[in-house]
């Protein structure tokens, strides 16, 4: 699918594809976080039947009711604070970050100083996985460290 | 220090300076009086600009409440109103917004700007003004109202469009040429021989590029310097910098308009979203200053004689500017629709016009100038605006004869 960007200066910046159903769907991501949805009217193809606007927060909302698995993804991922150390259970999406590679592809040890404790699939857990063990879509990933590390462990696993 | 201070503002408390009473009477009736006229455009969904310009014009000299004591806190008061408008204007933009703009709609720019600069500088020279002068109304009839422009278009949930890039980045293009316009302008208002102008404007553009520059090097140091968590502290460093970068600007004959307006180009990243954030009802209040006082000093009974050739300049220059604009947007290949909503979304005039006629005022050059001026921008807001509520809609003139043929 293309999806094409166009800057709107002073506003934010435009997306705009076409969908499967042949429907023109054009987005604005405001620079202040607000996000326009409209659909673009078949006559006129510049003008849109209507629009939607979004805060930030209904926009993520929606991307997740939109996404289907990654609601699961939300919902089970925890992270609990004691001072000084996070531990948090990650759900690997269905595609990008780790997923379908292995734990040593990465480097989260070396790169963030948080480590992977556990890894729980179809309800079994596995114990201090090794860096050979490869990661699938919808595995729960406990990751240990520091407040800092564990966020950039998420973002690496997560994509 | 401190001290002193503080026993003075004592003093003025209790037993004011003569006068101070009136002064605040009749601050706070003008301030109420654009409050009311604020809910009134908000209830009408028309831009207030026009109407402070209004009450501006009925508060002044021959209009029907004079105002006299609060006269010289209105004239600085409007001055900070310039300064703030457009440092906000300035803060709108990225860097990168403009190189894009500058990149792409430089064409486009070159041809707005005769097309409606234009009609502007003929009727001045036909007037018999001088080219200084007619220069100005030429910037007056060229600048579209990115206030208004950018406000309706939210408004009319119109940011999805696709024409709407092209719109803003016409904008975009307008207020680059402004950074360059305005400076050139305050040189020539002063260096009375053009050759003298010639160098002294070679000077200033060489000063806007250098700040343009300085924004595009060192923007992350300046708004690292600046920024505060502290709302407090962020405002008083912000605005400290403004009245001084427009003041120093001012001095140095660049005009504090553009000083302000090139400072706000050089803050970006956090700085930046929270002024955009903290500041615009502090510019409202000023801005709508800066209208009423541009109509104070103008007396309604100077409106009449001018009221012809303002009507004219507006029906010729809302034409260029929808020419203009259904141009560039069939250059970006819109459909002939948004060609249309596109050229008469760019017809408003406002604020940016007010500036240029207030910097002629302020010089002394030609008398009719701010009437002129001010009867042009009141028709164009109004009609501007609901042109691009009620034209855009009903799309463009050649549909709208087989649509009532069919309707008969």
């Amino acid at each position: 699918m293309d999806i094409f960007e166009t800057p709107l200066p002073g506003v934010g910046v435009r997306y705009e594809f076409t969908a499967e159903s042949g429907d023109r769907v054009g987005i604005v991501v405001r620079r202040d976080g607000k996000r326009d949805i409209g659909i673009y009217d078949r006559e006129d193809p510049d003008d849109c039947t209507g629009t939607l606007e979004l805060s930030e927060g209904d926009a993520s909302a929606l991307a997740e009711l939109l996404g289907g698995t990654n609601i699961t993804a939300r919902l089970e991922s925890l992270r609990h604070t004691v001072e000084g150390l996070a531990i948090e259970w990650i759900t690997m999406p269905g595609h990008g970050g780790l997923t379908n590679r292995t734990i040593g592809d990465g480097h989260i040890r070396t790169a963030t100083s948080a480590s992977i404790v556990a890894v729980i699939r179809d309800e079994v857990g596995v114990p201090g996985p090794g860096p050979n063990f490869e990661l699938q879509a919808g595995d729960t990933v406990l990751v240990m460290g520091s407040e800092h590390a564990v966020g950039q462990a998420r973002q690496i696993l997560i994509g | 220090m401190l001290e002193t201070g503080s026993v003075s503002a004592l003093r003025l408390v209790a037993a004011g300076p003569e006068g101070t009473s009136e002064i605040l009477v009749e601050l706070g009736i003008v301030l109420l009086v654009l409050a009311m006229l604020g809910r009134l455009a908000a209830r009408l969904g028309i831009p207030s600009i026009p109407l402070y310009l209004l009450a501006g014009l009925m508060l002044g000299e021959g209009g029907l409440i004079p105002l006299d004591a609060g006269e010289e806190f209105l004239a600085v008061g409007a001055q900070i109103g310039v300064v703030l408008l457009l440092l906000l204007l300035g803060l709108e933009y990225s860097p990168q917004d403009l190189q894009h703009g500058l990149k792409t709609t430089w064409f486009a720019g070159l041809v707005d700007g005769f097309a409606n600069g234009l009609p502007g500088f003929l009727l001045g020279i036909l007037m018999g003004w001088s080219v200084t002068a007619s220069l100005l109304l030429a910037g007056v009839t060229y600048i579209s109202s990115s206030g208004i422009i950018a406000r309706l278009l939210g408004d009319f949930e119109r940011y999805t469009n696709r024409e709407t890039p092209v719109i803003l980045s016409i904008l975009v293009m307008e207020d680059i040429v402004m950074a360059v316009f305005l400076p050139i302008m305050a040189v020539l208002l002063v260096g009375a021989s053009l050759s003298q102008g010639a160098v002294a404007a070679a000077v200033a553009i060489t000063l806007v590029a250098a700040a343009f520059f300085v924004s595009f090097k060192f923007s992350r140091h300046v708004s690292a310097a600046v920024h505060s968590r502290s709302r407090e502290l962020l405002l008083l460093s912000v605005l400290g910098l403004t009245f001084l970068v427009a003041g120093l600007a001012e001095a140095a004959q660049v005009s504090a308009a553009v000083g302000a307006f090139l400072l706000g180009l050089t803050l970006s990243g956090q700085v930046a979203d929270d002024v955009r954030d903290l500041m615009p009802p502090l510019r409202d209040v000023f801005g709508g200053i800066f209208f009423v006082f541009f109509g104070v000093t103008i007396d309604p009974r100077d409106l009449l004689p001018v009221l012809l050739p303002a009507l004219g300049l507006a029906v010729v220059t809302a034409a260029t500017k929808i020419a203009t604009g259904m141009w560039a947007a069939r250059r970006a290949g819109i459909g002939s629709k948004g060609q249309w909503r596109t050229g008469v979304s760019l017809v408003p005039r406002g604020e940016f016009s007010i500036v240029i006629a207030g910097l002629g005022i302020a010089a002394g050059v030609q008398p009719q100038l701010g009437p002129l001026a001010a009867a042009y921008v009141l028709i164009l807001a109004f009609s501007g605006s609901l042109m691009m509520r009620y034209a855009a809609k009903l799309g463009p003139p050649s549909r709208w004869l087989p649509a009532r043929a069919s309707t008969r």
